[in-house]
């Protein structure tokens, strides 16, 4: 049933790749106006005029509806707790203000899960340590006693916040498996790039996998790919941009190593970057240059350096 | 495939470098509302929907289908995501045309959105890469789609120069489309000096960077003539793929677009696009692919795409107009962009284009494509 | 109305659909001998055998998969090899593989195509499971006060609970019989079976469910073919027809749902089960998907095969025979569980022998996905 390959287990620890990316989001109208509004330890929320549900934390859309037209008000700071549950994240309640109608998720602070009870009153803990956002309420905590608050109209609201920034990771680790596997030990081991042989014959594949791309056939044995080979495509790279590996200007190409049916991706360097547009082009020769380093990945090869005429 | 589904309502909004008047929801529900309007119908009247998107680390939200769904206002509805990078709305589209083919449900809503505005768009374009085998090389899609240029360059005639062509008709063009935000016309000239950014790509070969959103609505043929009496008529869509790893991989000839041309024109019964056609939306991520695609669609024999922009047949006034929306140079919210070319192909057909209205336009082709270069479609579309 | 059940309404295109093979690789916490193309064309190369075809007679390839959970923008175009989708028509659901299969339904079902390929696969060992669901989540309001699916997960099942007297000892026997199945039907690697115990023992995720009473993440691929009714007849012994489809989103906002049901998977179910005509709701056979034993309970309500609260009477020896292949609760691979469901459902229809069940007829399979089961999709199969 399993079909997985097993050409040539090897051990290899993942791949780690972390995507560390920044992002400037915006909130729209009602979460703006909320966000700007909870600095001054006013709760905004939305009042939608047709069905006349009223919704906090604010929002630009009805969540049962959809409906688009609203007036803010001002939320007060107690509820009822009407679910909870602890995670890893700790306490987690869903809250209905006094006044509105739907629940919103938010933390429970100042007692433990076995304190809590659906039905039970809360009331909003604002931050003392200076944090934006939903988060300037650190979080609600029982308040039994707790008078039922009122929702009113909110006049002149604050201008809503246009950008939030925002930062998401994301960790990966990726399984080589045995063809990337025998790939890279043979990189990093013995400085060989070995390819499979195509299931029609025709040259060999890099990256190397068990099923063919184009015909889905087993390709066929493994063979070693030359270090010499012709850029197929090439670009000369002026963009700076976030996450870049190197500072530009490099050439970008497509290299079809002597021996194999299909590109590797890298750089072409060692030459008068001035030049570039004459020397490098779609069928200049090159070769690989390797660095002192090994480290089991494409890196290994530093760059690929134009074949001069005479060395060929 | 008969004439059965039809096109009924299209929107768009205006598109902007960065809207901060709304977010990723409130875009997409303006189109929506824009959409539902132009087809004379509420939401309670759709019975599906298909949110397409460029991949989700754009902008933040995982799935964010899931997100949109309360702004739309299609709670409880089926709501599905289809993605395919820059052709996602077009694979959209797609998807929505066989949900009413096949007898699912009776009328389709499609938006497509992106706030590129809002994220770090190369870095994250650059994770199309293999983390193993390229990664570390990537250049978004900018990289190599300025390196198969290069390879045109020789092989096919496809200079700088005849780009440049396609960089001053497409922002002419959108000039008078108001959707677009890029209104600024350009020479030659202006063209061939601007800053090389992966070259032989330069600053004014590439389309600007947007948020905007883009909806339709597709009616089964019965429940039509509710919305309009002059829909535009879907005669065949397709939407194929080429792996990336093909040894003959499409440097020349785009192939998995010259497969869907060679079947959905059979399917719509054209054979000799020049002539049939009233006009054409593609999409151009950069202005080489418009050369690259007058080719592969049949506009011209390959190596002629050059002679074809300098002899002004694909102007507005020219015998097969290209992009009279001004394509992407206008706006390019990458995610709607596919989408877009449908509306503006669409719109078209039906009579109401925004600006550039082709006169007695009957028959038009849209074209949108995603992925490393390697996922294409085409749709055709008549009224 | 627009859900498409009004009296005039399209029905599908009964019994012209049919599901006529399916492989799947075995489900694993880990496979960290092989990456993602490796489990899709294990699948691909598997699920022809016995039927007479090949890829050569594949007219389109429809895939799920995450891009998040995959490390990889637009992942599908990194993969099209592996898929056998090189030069085919190909689009990317990124949902969950049963609205792969919905789509690829409705495809067949125009006459547009004659065989598909649907496939969906992923390896959660490789990321983090809890920020694939957490960045569905509104960045706003949401994922900074540490809302996410667990925190969903546990809030519904306490909903659940209090509403109907439902124990945590019940849910323990709900996990137990579910390892146990999956264990005896080999498609799911398990070190061990938990008894009722051992579950009560196991951390607390999300109060009141513990860390045994979530499904468990597992990587895997899993592939299935449609063919239109002439090809289905000739190539399986026991095609096995799609008769109705339905599927529903629900609200973002989690608080805006209905507590303690899964309003969003009964709308679908009655879409289905309209379609198919059933009157009644008693099939032989059902495979459900879930995040949780609670949650699991819901679906089997939802879908109508319980009455409200009396999920738990399923375990016992009912007249429908549920999640005979375990289910989600021990082998969850994201993105493909609905898939899987399918491809078991179909196992059990045509060789109901190896199960020991009598005579199957009729089938329910169900599929979902996002925080707290935000969105459901429903199948009802027949033989």
């Amino acid at each position: 049933m399993s079909g997985i390959p097993d050409t040539y287990p090897i051990d290899m620890a993942p791949l780690k790749s972390d995507l560390k990316m920044p992002y400037t989001l915006t909130p729209g109208r009602a979460a703006g106006t909320f966000l700007a509004e909870i600095v001054s330890r006013r709760i905004v929320g939305t009042s939608f005029t047709k069905s006349g549900t009223v919704v906090v934390p604010a929002q630009d859309f009805c969540p049962s509806n959809g409906d688009a037209e609203f007036e803010f008000i001002e939320a007060p700071e107690t509820g009822v707790l009407t679910a909870f549950t602890e995670t890893e994240a700790g306490l987690i309640g869903l809250i209905r203000i006094d006044g509105t109608d739907v629940d919103f998720p938010h933390r429970i602070v100042g007692a433990g899960y076995a304190d809590l009870s659906v039905g039970l009153r809360v009331q909003a803990v604002w931050s003392d340590n200076g944090a934006v956002g939903i988060l300037a309420i650190a979080g609600f905590r029982p308040a039994p006693e707790a008078p039922i608050g009122a929702i009113k109209p909110l006049a002149n609201p604050a201008k809503p916040l246009e950008v939030v920034p925002y930062e998401m990771t994301l960790h990966y680790e990726h399984a080589f498996g045995p063809y990337y596997g025998r790939l890279f030990d043979e990189i990093k081991t013995n400085r060989r790039i070995m390819g499979v042989r195509s299931p029609s014959g025709d040259g060999a594949m890099i990256p190397p996998r068990e099923i063919c791309d184009i015909t889905h056939k087993p390709t066929g044995t493994w063979v070693e790919v030359a270090q010499t080979g012709t850029v197929r495509a090439m670009s000369i790279i002026y963009l700076e941009f976030l996450g870049q590996k190197q500072p530009p200007p490099y050439i970008y190409a497509e290299i079809m190593l002597d021996g194999a049916s299909t590109r590797l991706i890298h750089n072409v360097a060692g030459l008068d970057m001035s030049r570039a547009k004459e020397l490098v082009k779609p069928g200049t020769r090159v070769r690989a240059v390797w660095r002192e380093t090994r480290t089991g990945s494409l890196d290994d090869i530093s760059h690929f350096e134009i074949i001069d005429a005479k060395d060929s | 495939m008969s004439r059965h589904v039809g096109i009924v309502g299209v929107g768009q909004t205006h598109h902007a470098r960065r809207r901060t008047d709304v977010s990723q929801a409130g875009l997409v529900r303006e189109a929506v509302d824009r959409a539902l309007s132009d087809a004379k119908l509420t939401i309670e009247d759709i019975d599906s929907v298909i949110v397409a998107t460029g991949p989700v680390l754009f902008a933040a939200v995982n799935q964010p289908e899931k997100w949109v769904v309360d702004a739309i206002g299609a709670q409880l509805k089926p709501v599905v995501r289809v993605t395919s990078g820059g052709g996602t709305g077009l694979a959209g589209t797609l998807a929505g045309y066989y949900q009413i083919a096949g007898g699912l449900v009776d009328r389709v809503l499609i938006v497509a959105y992106d706030k590129l505005s809002e994220g770090a768009l190369q870095y994250s374009i650059s994770t199309l890469y293999d983390p193993f085998w390229g990664r570390e090389f990537a250049v978004g899609i900018m990289g190599f789609s300025a390196a198969y240029w290069r390879a045109r360059m020789d092989t096919l005639g496809h200079t700088e120069e005849a780009a440049a062509m396609v960089a001053v008709k497409n922002r002419h063009n959108a000039m008078n489309n108001p959707y677009a935000h890029v209104k600024k016309e350009v020479t030659v000239d202006d063209v061939l000096k601007s800053k090389p950014l992966a070259w032989p790509i330069k600053l004014l070969d590439v389309p600007p960077i947007s948020d905007g959103a883009a909806a339709v609505v597709l009616s089964s043929e019965r429940m039509a003539a509710k919305s309009t009496d002059r829909p535009a008529w879907i005669h065949g869509i397709g939407y194929f793929c080429e792996a990336d790893n093909a040894p003959s991989r499409s440097l020349l000839v785009s192939e998995p677009l010259a497969i869907a041309v060679r079947r959905i024109y059979r399917t719509a019964g054209i054979t000799n696009p020049r002539r049939q056609f009233d006009l054409v939306e593609l999409q151009e991520p950069y202005t080489c692919f418009e050369l690259s695609y007058y080719e592969s669609l049949g506009l011209c024999a390959p190596g002629e795409a050059a002679e074809l922009i300098r002899s002004g047949a694909t102007q507005l006034d020219g015998d097969i107009p290209v992009n009279p929306s001004g394509g992407c140079a206008g706006a390019n919210p990458i995610g709607a962009a596919g989408l877009i070319r449908v509306v503006e192909a669409a719109a078209q057909v039906m009579g109401k284009a925004a600006g550039n209205q082709i006169p007695n336009a009957k028959l038009a082709l849209a074209q949108a494509g995603g992925g490393w270069a390697n996922l294409r479609g085409v749709a055709v579309l008549s009224a | 109305m627009g859900d498409g059940l009004e009296s005039e309404k399209h029905k599908m295109n009964t019994g012209k659909v049919a599901a006529i093979a399916s492989a799947q690789t075995e489900l694993r916490t880990a496979w960290s001998g092989a990456q993602h193309i490796d489990l899709i064309s294990a699948v691909v190369t598997q699920v022809f055998k016995g039927t007479g075809l090949d890829l050569d007679d594949v007219d389109f390839v429809l895939n799920s998969g995450s891009d998040v959970l995959d490390g990889r923008s637009i992942s599908n175009c990194g993969f099209l090899g592996a898929m056998g989708a090189h030069h085919k028509e190909e689009s990317r659901v990124e949902e969950d593989g049963l609205w792969a299969a919905l789509y690829g339904v409705t495809k067949i079902a125009s006459g547009a195509a004659d065989v598909g390929l649907i496939l969906a696969y992923s390896k959660p060992s490789e990321s983090d499971v809890n920020l694939f669901y957490s960045s569905q989540c509104e960045p706003f309001y949401q994922r900074p006060v540490g809302f996410d699916h667990r925190a969903a997960s546990g809030m519904q099942a306490q909903s659940y609970l209090r509403a109907h007297g439902v124990t945590e000892t019940q849910l323990a026997n709900v996990v137990s019989r579910r390892w146990q199945d999956a264990a005896q039907r080999g498609r799911v690697a398990i070190a061990a079976v938990p008894d009722a115990e051992a579950v009560l023992a196991s951390v607390n995720v999300a109060a009141p469910l513990r860390k045994l009473m979530m499904s468990r993440p597992v990587d895997g691929a899993v592939a299935v073919l449609l063919a239109s009714e002439d090809i289905a007849r000739r190539a399986a012994r026991t095609p096995v027809w799609f008769t109705g489809m339905g599927a529903s989103m629900d609200r973002h906002a989690f608080a805006a749902r209905q507590p303690g049901v899964l309003e969003a998977c009964s709308v679908a179910a009655r879409r289905a089960y309209d379609n198919a005509g059933w009157k009644s709701v008693r099939p032989a056979v059902a495979e459900v998907s879930a995040s949780s034993a609670a949650s699991e309970l819901m679906v089997l309500e939802s879908l109508g095969l319980a009455a409200p609260g009396h999920g738990i009477d399923l375990l016992d020896g009912a007249d429908v025979a549920v999640n005979l292949s375990g289910g989600a609760l021990p082998a969850d691979p994201i993105m493909a569980t609905g898939l899987v469901r399918l491809s078991e459902a179909m196992r059990q229809l045509s060789t109901p022998g190896l199960y020991g069940l009598k005579a199957p007829t009729a089938a329910v399979v169900h599929g979902a996905g996002g925080v707290g089961m935000q969105t459901h999709c429903a199948m009802t199969l027949e033989v």
